[in-house]
């Protein structure tokens, strides 16, 4: 160990306390109340699907790299403005649709589309959207979205 | 590991039904010989061997020989010649296309006889040939069998069936964007499936006898991925009505559903063991889909386990149990193209039994062979001879085939 931090190690301590925010917690210290709540999806009754409506998106789409479906900083500034714009509407309603590339298996391929579109539906809770006014489907690569990339979020605006 | 308790999630109300393409296994006639294509010779040292005896009646002759067909074609026997000594003798009689069929042994001790009144001659032979495979052997024949898959040749991908020779193709939906993830009960008479008739992915169950269908989930979110448990009572599927994909299986007799996965990721393509008490399922919790084994709860409240079962491959899905339940096929990845791969159950090692683009492996009911699809084209491969052969060419693209279990 150097010499300085042998010397000094009260004060190394004390140093690194402030940043101990950043830490991860162990998952088996975690208080189960600090885990985010899922919401259930309401009911579909009601919701226009794109594939019987040419429905028009609301934003940009999601893209997403190959089988991934974390959320990226690069999709954080659309879902925030668009979550912005429903605050000013309290009936507008949102649906997320998640989208796979051809290649992939087509069950696996399923439900990573619905893994993305209930990733994006989390990220809208989180900024305040009421969990009924977001409705999820997952079409794999059954059916493409318009556009360059299959591998992709589209969100359509109901009303 | 998943301790979590059985827990009863929601009631999951039928839709009424609806009335949509009757009688589909009233067509499935003419059945084409699994053997007539074969390219390689079988290993005939243990087969036994059978006598086609006389056949009484009208339609007598013409029984007599396609029996002699049926048996021939199923690979399971060496067709005695005549002053050749057998362990079996079949027998009967065939008037009007009906038939009545014996089996003795050696001794002359009849084994069973049975009567067979279906429509057409081809019919009953093959019931009757699948029963004479079925108490010889101990395994299902192959001759009324029947694969499920989707062609989009239609423009749309519909789900389709044929028999085991890949003949008798027909297709059975016909829903407003398609029908895909199809399975087959295990007597054949019901194929579940996803339709996206509602512009939603919702499964539904279709009585092919009867042709009555009806919705078994009626939940927001998608669902996918039906398998029947053996009996032929529950069906598990991915749903994500609770706001996570979750691997369900729901009860066909009250319509209700019980999570039995834990999922932070992607789960998918559930497959029943034989005996009904597990589940395989691939899941993706980032960097590919593993599989993963889940005991299903036979009591409410009942705990249940769930761990990782690592097969050799960084990338697995589409598992599929054997019917014997002493092995698990897979999709993998090999050189950068899909390959189809087995792994004893519940320890061994991995093999790749086609590569270069195979996926989507099923087996057939008596485990011999297993089907899958290569670029589009449905495939048939003895896991005994290793040979293969094309079942449906130029059908548009083929994909999702199931083989009834």
């Amino acid at each position: 160990m150097p010499a300085f931090v042998t010397r000094h190690f009260p004060f190394v301590i004390l140093a690194l306390i402030p940043s101990c925010g950043g830490i991860p917690m162990p998952a088996f210290l975690k208080n189960p109340s600090d885990e985010a709540v899922v919401y259930a999806l309401g009911p579909q009754d009601g919701w226009r699907s794109p594939l019987n409506d040419g429905l028009k998106p609301a934003c940009p789409a999601l893209l997403f790299e190959d089988d991934e479906f974390s959320l990226e900083e690069t999709h954080e500034r659309p879902i925030r403005d668009l979550a912005k714009e429903m605050e000013g509407d309290k009936k507008a309603r949102l649906l997320i649709a998640g989208y796979a590339p051809p290649g992939l298996p087509q069950d696996h391929a399923r439900s990573i589309s619905d893994r993305r579109a209930l990733a994006v539906r989390q990220r809208f809770i989180e900024l305040g959207i009421e969990p009924a006014h977001l409705q999820t489907v997952g079409y794999g690569n059954d059916f493409s979205p318009s556009g360059p990339s299959s591998s992709v979020v589209v969100i359509y605006r109901q009303n | 590991m998943n301790t979590r308790a059985l827990c009863l999630i929601a009631a999951l109300m039928a839709c009424p039904g609806t009335r949509a393409e009757a009688g589909i296994l009233g067509k499935l006639r003419g059945w084409v010989g699994l053997g007539e294509k074969t390219v390689t010779a079988e290993p005939k040292k243990n087969m036994p061997r059978i006598r086609i005896g006389p056949f009484s009646g009208g339609t007598g002759t013409s029984a007599q020989e396609a029996l002699r067909k049926e048996l021939v074609g199923s690979r399971e026997f060496l067709v005695a010649g005549a002053g050749e000594k057998a362990e079996f003798t079949v027998e009967g009689s065939s008037i009007g296309g009906r038939v009545t069929g014996r089996l003795r042994d050696a001794g002359g001790k009849e084994l069973f006889q049975r009567s067979y009144a279906a429509p057409g001659l081809d019919d009953n032979l093959k019931a009757f040939t699948d029963d004479v495979i079925f108490t010889v052997t101990g395994r299902p024949g192959l001759a009324t069998s029947r694969i499920v898959f989707v062609s989009d040749r239609s423009g749309r991908r519909q789900v389709y069936i044929c028999d085991a020779g890949g003949g008798e193709v027909h297709q059975v939906t016909h829903d407003r964007h398609g029908a895909v993830s199809p399975s087959l009960s295990p007597d054949s008479s019901m194929v579940a499936f996803t339709s996206y008739r509602s512009g939603f992915p919702v499964i539904r169950l279709l009585d092919l006898n009867l042709g009555w269908e009806r919705g078994v989930t009626d939940t927001p979110g998608s669902s996918f991925g039906s398998a029947f448990s053996p009996d032929g009572t529950h069906l598990a599927a991915m749903m994500s009505f609770i706001g996570n994909p979750e691997i369900f299986v729901s009860d066909l007799g009250s319509n209700t559903a019980a999570c039995i996965s834990d999922s932070v990721g992607a789960p998918a393509s559930p497959s029943w063991h034989p005996e009904g008490r597990q589940i395989v399922f691939s899941d993706d919790t980032g960097g590919g889909p593993k599989l993963y084994i889940v005991e299903v709860p036979q009591k409410e409240g009942q705990s249940s386990r769930l761990f990782r079962w690592r097969t050799g491959y960084h990338y697995c899905t589409d598992p599929e149990w054997s019917p014997d339940g002493r092995s698990i096929a897979f999709t993998t990845r090999k050189e950068g193209e899909w390959a189809v791969a087995i792994k004893p159950w519940p320890g061994g090692s991995a093999r790749i039994i086609q590569a270069g683009g195979a996926q989507h492996p099923s087996w057939s009911p008596n485990g011999r062979l297993i089907t899958y699809v290569q670029h589009g084209e449905l495939f048939v491969h003895d896991l005994r001879s290793g040979s293969r052969r094309s079942l449906l060419r130029g059908f548009g693209r083929v994909s999702e085939p199931r083989w009834m279990r």
